[in-house]
């Protein structure tokens, strides 16, 4: 036996090489009963922090002058009154909610109350009596939680949680400028013009790029993870001649390797619409929005509707049920890729056979993030569509996309490219190159 | 003898890897051979990128605490073919949600 890190006590018998296993056990809740509420956080239920706590629907008014024309101003990341220009900024939401505490004293599962079950009966057009004039004025929180009252001009926001996802725990404010966006877009377009499609390249105008709040659970898990297996290590590798052949040979010392640890994941984000949660590429290019995270979701404040005006949102329609799994398993990944800074002895990798990873506690809050999105609905000619999308992360200006290409003139130009390939090939196989 | 391994890559570099078992000798002149199809596939995923994703792995922050270790030595393998170890999967990711099909 050889200790190459001489550490505290043994963890306990290695396990044989075999058939690898490997589980992530969640906290002792039920997850089908994430929705009850238990305030104390007494017994095995999830503990509610209530979210939105003190926050009122209808008219929200600029507390210097009254007005209800209120955005977002991008440029300084407030909320800026239309009519007076004063300027302030919700409270950061981690801090508000004591949502930011030390991962390593989570202890079950915590959740925002607007990451709670979402009720498939509750309404998603909803109608609010307009306090200024009376006027009842019809909400659709499936892309809105705001609209002007028809009548008085006024505008009207949704802030209370209603058990439909439309009211998140928290919202992360555009910081990048649509212009910014635009120029991304057009600059990320520019490099693939040549094998673009020419309806594509006739249509673009990257001014269409629209300003969407999308969806995502944002989770901090605290979990003891014990990772067993065995791993190699390179000692020689050397040439051994073959008849009039070459061959590369290594030598390898094998290890038994047992790592136990305990690990905290900050800020895990995963989609929570089941239409962006749906990444086959072969169907749809949701993965190109997938890509641009991770977002400073440390940076997001208390939800209001104000931050909305000027930009659509979509609405949370995933709970904890469908998520826990997904996000379970991310946090393995992450839990494996974590520990390999403690295994680069080991340069000819480690085949993990036991792979336990105990979750103590999680957090989960849900959280509209920004994005700059361009969409493109190709018409293919066997009749079908498929949808495009250049995004650009709102808050790190990070850009990724798909381009409809124009596949009779990529399947030209790589014939060519491989009749004199072949020929080059034949002749650099004749001369034994 | 060679084998075309892979065309996109575990960290979705797309590029074509080779094992050759007569040297170098005739890899690079049969990668020539496939130029086209190599060409098509770099072009496809340049352009639509179907291959990206968040790689949540790598780019979630976390923080490791109390490690406790234990190596031990089993065996010394002699004249291994491969470069890797048969069946290492420390760098395996199985939460990503991007499929291709």
């Amino acid at each position: 036996m050889e200790n190459l890190n001489p550490t505290p006590p043994s963890p306990g018998p290695v396990e044989p090489a075999g058939e690898p296993t490997q589980g992530l056990r969640p906290p002792t809740v039920d997850t089908d009963s994430a929705i009850a509420e238990n305030p104390d956080g007494e017994g095995d239920t999830p503990r509610v922090v209530q979210t939105d706590a003190g926050a009122k629907d209808g008219l929200a008014k600029c507390t210097r002058c009254g007005a209800t024309e209120i955005s977002l101003n991008v440029a300084t990341g407030n909320l800026r009154c239309g009519f007076c220009r004063f300027e302030w900024s919700a409270d950061n939401a981690m801090e508000a909610f004591g949502l930011g505490g030390d991962i390593g004293k989570l202890e079950g599962v915590v959740l925002g109350s607007g990451s709670s079950d979402i009720i498939p009966s509750t309404e998603e057009v909803l109608t609010f009596k307009c306090s200024a004039c009376g006027a009842e004025v019809v909400i659709d929180t499936h892309s809105s939680t705001q609209a002007r009252c028809h009548w008085c001009r006024n505008t009207l926001s949704m802030n209370q949680q209603v058990a439909n996802g439309a009211v998140p725990d928290m919202i992360l404010p555009f910081k990048t400028l649509k212009e910014t966006a635009v120029a991304s877009i057009n600059k990320f377009v520019r490099k693939r013009r040549f094998f673009a499609h020419p309806t594509f390249l006739q249509e673009f105008n990257a001014e269409n790029v629209m300003g969407v709040y999308l969806p995502y659970m944002v989770v901090d898990v605290n979990a003891h993870a014990t990772l067993s297996g065995q791993g190699e290590h390179q000692t020689r590798s050397y040439t051994v001649k073959n008849g009039d052949n070459q061959q590369t040979k290594y030598d390898a010392d094998l290890y038994n390797v047992v790592r136990e640890f305990d690990i905290h994941v900050n800020d895990l984000t995963v989609e929570s619409s089941s239409e962006r949660l749906n990444q086959n590429s072969s169907h749809n290019s949701n993965n190109i929005i997938n890509t641009i995270m991770p977002f400073d979701v440390e940076n997001s404040v208390r939800y209001d509707s104000n931050y909305l005006a000027g930009f659509t949102s979509e609405r949370r329609d995933s709970n904890l049920a469908e998520l826990s799994p997904i996000a379970h398993t991310q946090a393995e990944d992450v839990t494996r890729h974590r520990v390999n800074d403690s295994l680069n002895f080991y340069d000819r990798g480690v085949r993990w056979t036991q792979e336990d990873v105990d979750v103590r506690g999680e957090r989960w809050v849900s959280a509209y993030l920004p994005v700059w999105l361009y969409s493109y609905q190709q018409r293919r000619s066997n009749g079908k569509t498929f949808l495009h999308y250049v995004a650009v992360n709102a808050r790190t200006g990070e850009t990724m996309g798909s381009v409809p290409i124009h596949q009779s003139k990529l399947l030209l130009v790589s014939g060519a490219v491989q009749v004199v390939g072949t020929v080059i090939g034949v002749v650099l196989l004749v001369l034994g190159i | 003898m060679l084998t075309l391994a892979a065309l996109v890559t575990a960290n979705d570099q797309v590029l074509a890897s080779g094992s050759s078992s007569d040297g170098d000798g005739g890899f690079v002149g049969l990668l020539f051979m496939l130029s086209g199809f190599i060409f098509y596939a770099l072009m496809y995923f340049r352009y639509r990128n179907a291959n990206k994703r968040h790689h949540h792995e790598s780019e979630t922050e976390a923080t490791l605490l109390n490690l406790r270790e234990r190596d031990d030595f089993v065996q010394s393998r002699k004249g291994l073919s491969n470069r890797t170890m048969s069946g290492a999967n420390n760098h395996e990711v199985r939460g990503a949600r991007r499929k291709f099909f």
